[in-house]
Formats: C-alpha cells, structure tokens, sequence
C-alpha cells in the first residue's frame, strides 16, 4: 500500500487497512492531511490553543491519598480526563480530528459512539467548528447512555439509531463504515478509538499522547520519580495507549484493563487477550473475539464504552509482546472499584475508568507501591446504571 | 472486445434462502445459458454491504451456514455455473490459506472476491491462492485513480482470453457506497468510467452496486460490459419469488 507511515505495529504485525477500494483513496488523503497537519506550526497552534482554552487543557493529576491506603498503596495519582470538556479524553481526538476535517475542506463529519462519550466530543468539536456532525449508535447503548444521546442532539448532531446485532458499538462501527463509503468525497470520518484501518489507529493514539505526556509531566513534578505502574481501561485503546505510550521507554509497569463482564464463556466479557484470537475487524488485523467460522463473537460488559469485540492494534501488539499487561475486571469488580473512589475521594467515574479502579486491588501485594492511574471519563453518563445496580447496597 | 459479453453476472447468498436450494438455484442458473455466478460467504460485519445482502447473511448464518458446509454442498452438484466466490477476509483466514486451497481444488470455483483485502495487505495468503489457480478478483471503485488502476490491474493480472470469465474480469463498483441502497445508479457516469477502463485494459468488466431494473442492466451491456444484479435477486429470493422469474426479464428471455 503506498503509506508514508507504517501501517502495522510489533513483531505480530497487527494493523493494516484491511479497507474496502472505495475507501482507499480517502485513507491515503487522510494519511497524506495528517502528516501536513504534524509539519504545520499554524495547525499545531491551533490545536494547542483550543486544547487549553476550550477543552481545559492541561487536565489535572490528582493525588488520592485515602483511596491509596485503602488498598495498601504508597501513592496514587488521578489523571483526570473525566474533567476534560464533554467529560472525557474522547475530546482530544475529536477535536484533533475535526480540526483535520475543516483543512480537509470536509464540511460534514461522521462518528460511531458505544458510551456515547466519542460522539458527544465529536458533536461538540463539531459544533465549535461549523462542521454537520451524524453519529451512528447502536440502540442498546442508546438505552443505557441516553443522557448523551440528549447531549449530541443539543449540540445539533443527527444520532442515527443502529438496530442491527446486539445494538452496540461493533455495529455502530459498521453503519459509520457504510455512511463514509457512500460520502467519503463530502464527509470525514472521526473514528473515535485507535482502531479500524490505517492511519486511524495512528491518528487517534497520536492526539491522544497528550494524556500521557502531561500525566508523565505532572507526577515527575509533584513526586520527582516515575511511579511503579502505570494502568488504564482499554476498550479499543485510545485512553489506554494514550497514556502508556509515553512511559513506554520507562521502568514502569503498563497495565491494562480489559472488560470481564458477567462469565468466562465467549459472549459474556469483552476480554480479547484472554477470548480472542488474530483476526481481521473493522479494516485493521488485531486480536478479536471471534467463533471457528471467523464471525465475530457477541460481547457483554456494564460499560458500553468497553463492550466491543477487538482490542485495537498496536495495544495488541504491545500485549502479545509482554510490553503491556493486560488484566480484566468483572462488572461487579468495576461498580465496587466505583464506589470506592466515590467514598475515598469524592469522584464519581464512569464505568470504563471504574475498570482500571478495579485493576488497583491486590496490587499492593504484588510489591507495587506508587501508581497513576488514567480516570477516562466522569460517571454522570451512568447514573442509571449505577441506580439501578448501586442503590439497593444502601 | 475480444471477448463475448457475459450477459448477466448473478450474487446468490449461500444459506438464503436456504443451503438445500442451492442447488436447484446453481443449476437453474446455468440453464439459463449464464456461465458464471457470484457465491456469497455470509459474514457477521458485511461493512460493505447493504442492510438487504447483511439481513440475508444473518439469516444464513443462523441457519448454521458455514464455509465447509458451502463447500460440501457445491461440490456435490453436477450442472453448476463458474462460482465466483465472494468473501470477507476473515472467514478466509480463519480457514487458513491451506484449508481454504483443499477445499477449493474440489470446488466449481474459479477465482475469488475478497472485498476487503487490498492486493498489498496479505501477500502470500494471495500469492498462495493464486498459485493454487485462484485469482483474486480486482475491484474499483470511482475513488479509484487512474494510476492505481493501473497498479490494481496489475497486482491481479488478467490470464488472458484463454480462461474463462471468473479469472478474467474487473469489478466496477459502479458508485459510492455499499450495495444495494439508494435506488437505481445513475448511468452516465458509470458509462464515462467504463469506457475509460476499457482504454486501458481489455479484460472483461463486470459492474455492480445499485443495479437491478432491467433497463439499466441492458444499458450496461450496451457499455460492453456484464452487469452484476445482487441485493435485487437475494430479496426476491427471500420472498419467494423465482429465481427463473427475477432473472429471465433480465438478460431479455
């Protein structure tokens, strides 16, 4: 394929663009948008400033002493991305992106959402920017996160409702896919996790660095050492290699949380290092949950924003490498490690970064001591659910 | 042209309206003097097809319809067309390149339509196969640029007018999108890209995506090229209706 950038990651060689021809020639020009977009001191000011000033950038790192001796830690830190503008680290992809879409001369932009946390940021970035934003969402998610279905339509975006399979995000994906092959010469697409095929897993882990470079910043400054782990929730992966990809280099543990669900059988989790196995998803070659006929495997997990059946390709690629642990929590460990940073620390996260609170447990006795840990997102979002599971325990 | 116009290239999902009427269906087809047909391979995430070919490939797959047995039951049937097979990645690879070529040398099929691997992402799974006698079929697409037309022909060469249609020809995506959505393709559009393809290369073209009244399906053979009926045929098929009786107004019996 004539990239510039590579198109696959590590020895597995995941990845790849695995794309229908009629998307070729928009993923080359988006590739060949992104790397004059790197090279442009006036697009990288821009994106800078609105960084600051409309998403309130840098996000603080925040200590969290009692949640800390709870679990027999030394010291963790908070990387709050749940106190990004929408409420998560969705944003700086978003808006990366949408920036990208207006150089492109793209006056419409399409977005997927499972959470609805990508598609809320997108349909903000949109709004800022002038751009007619369409969002596809499965109608389970639309169910379970209906108040951000509300917030993309204030925002002026159409959410199209995804009635196809379970009614999550994998079909959500598929729609986005279909609607970008047909309007691909007026529209761009914002994927919203490092997924599908090249260059978006590149893009989306390169506007989500940031987390990880002002969260590396920030502890070196309040404590003056790297802490001993560094963990995040993964669901496709942009939070996840968001925030490890710069301690990559570091003698720091990288773990990552994957979605446990309900039961070990395929169907009941969205755990891809434990259930799924090399397959071609979405336009890029990663771990999948998939059956022996190559279909992909339904998923189950409290968090929409982690129900998906494939971990994105480089975080793949890094796991099977040994570069980055990758664990599961089950639902209920995650509502628990909710509730404990609700109590400890006055924070309500969302169930995706609950699993990564989750992952904190037993740490102290596998010899760690300092941890940061990336909170991806507020828990507002989840409230029913929360009700729903929490309320009876009081 | 150096070549007779195939007069109509027909999509059939295997396992829709049921594996047991395939055959039937095969044959039929072939009685009705059209040499070559496209078999479907359902997928769970057709991102290139249309809610019509998507509903068909779930009721197929719910109906346990798996590649093996797609094979098995092909491979059983006496009077049968050329078979394009039309697949997704996945399932493929799944099978493994090996697996996939046993099954194959058994098979009525000829080449296969893969539509989501570019010539250049798994080289020697494509190299295996074409070794083995089974080309992949070259799409493109109107993103298509003129030179990676010429590289796409290229990387999918053309056996020449001594093998038979399946091996020989081009996939035109006749317009943006996915199959079977939007109404009817306008034409004219689609008859500027033919004929500049048919400057460049001789090898038979087939175009597909929106086509399905009969008058448009004439208009493309009118390009000198063979037009590719799919979403149109599978629902009619699905609702009962006969395949002799969707297809016979098609290529003007």
């Amino acid at each position: 394929m004539p990239f510039e950038l590579p198109t696959r990651f590590g020895t597995p060689g995941l990845g790849g663009c695995y794309a229908p021809e009629t998307l070729l020639q928009p993923l080359l020009d988006l590739e060949a948008a992104y790397l004059s977009a790197l090279g442009d001191a006036v697009f990288q000011a821009e994106l800078r400033r609105e960084l600051k000033d409309f998403v309130g950038r840098p996000t603080p790192l925040t200590p969290a002493p009692r949640l800390a001796q709870a679990l027999g830690l030394d010291s963790l830190w908070l990387k709050r991305e749940d106190l990004a503008h929408t409420g998560a680290h969705k944003i700086n992809n978003a808006l990366g992106q949408a920036l990208l879409a207006r150089r492109m001369g793209k006056g419409e932009v399409i977005a997927e959402t499972g959470a609805g946390q990508h598609g809320v940021a997108t349909a903000s970035a949109c709004a800022r920017l002038g751009l007619r934003c369409t969002v596809y969402m499965g109608i389970t998610d639309m169910a379970r996160q209906a108040p951000n279905v509300s917030r993309m339509r204030f925002f002026g975006a159409e959410v199209v409702p995804v009635e196809s399979g379970q009614g999550t995000l994998k079909e959500a994906v598929n729609e986005a896919l279909r609607a970008w092959a047909a309007r691909c010469d007026s529209a761009h697409y914002i994927l919203g996790s490092a997924l599908g095929p090249h260059p978006f897993p590149t893009i989306v882990r390169g506007f989500q660095r940031v987390i990880g470079e002002e969260a590396r910043a920030q502890v070196l400054e309040q404590s003056g050492v790297l802490p001993d782990l560094v963990i995040a929730c993964a669901g496709g992966g942009s939070n996840g290699l968001g925030l490890l990809l710069p301690f990559l280099e570091d003698p720091c543990r990288l773990l990552a949380v994957e979605a446990g669900g309900h039961g070990e059988a395929l169907g009941e989790h969205a755990a891809r290092l434990f259930g799924g196995e090399v397959g071609v998803l979405h336009g890029c070659k990663t771990l999948v949950l998939q059956d022996a006929q190559g279909w992909t495997a339904e998923t189950a997990s409290i968090s929409a924003g982690l129900d998906y059946p494939a971990l994105g390709p480089e975080l793949a690629a890094l796991a099977l490498e040994g570069r980055v642990e990758v664990r599961r929590a089950s639902d209920q460990e995650a509502l628990e490690g909710a509730l404990e940073l609700c109590r400890a620390e006055g924070i309500l996260p969302a169930l995706e970064s609950s699993h990564a609170l989750a992952g904190l447990r037993g740490l102290a006795r596998e010899g760690v001591g300092s941890v940061l840990l990336g909170l991806s997102g507020r828990g507002d979002k989840d409230l029913a659910t929360f009700q729903s599971r929490l309320d009876q325990s009081f | 042209m150096n070549t007779t116009i195939v007069p109509i290239l027909p999509f059939l999902m295997s396992g829709d309206p049921s594996l047991e009427a395939l055959p039937d269906h095969l044959a039929e087809v072939a009685s009705l003097g059209i040499g070559t047909v496209e078999l479907g391979v359902p997928h769970s995430d057709p991102i290139a097809d249309g809610p019509v070919l998507q509903a068909a490939a779930h009721r197929a797959i719910g109906r346990g319809t798996t590649l093996v047995k797609i094979f098995d039951k092909i491979n059983t049937i006496k009077n049968i067309p050329d078979v394009v097979l039309f697949s997704y990645f996945n399932p493929l690879l799944r099978m493994g390149a090996e697996g996939l070529l046993q099954h194959l040398r058994e098979s009525p099929v000829k080449a296969l339509l893969v539509v989501d691997l570019p010539d250049s992402e798994e080289p020697d799974f494509e190299a295996a196969l074409r070794e083995g006698g089974y080309p992949l079929v070259p799409l493109l697409a109107p993103t298509t640029t003129g030179s990676r037309v010429r590289r796409l022909l290229e990387a999918r060469p053309d056996p020449g007018p001594g093998a038979c249609f399946a091996r020989r020809f081009a996939y035109v995506v006749a317009r943006l999108g996915v199959t079977g959505t939007g109404g009817e393709t306008p034409l004219a559009p689609v008859a500027r890209r033919v004929a500049a393809l048919q400057g460049i290369t001789g090898r038979p073209l087939a175009v597909g995506f929106g086509l399905s009244d009969p008058g448009a399906l004439e208009a493309v053979r009118a390009m000198g090229a063979t037009p590719v009926v799919g979403s149109a045929l599978v629902q009619a098929l699905h609702e009962g209706q006969g395949l002799g009786t969707f297809l016979r107004p098609r290529i003007g019996q």
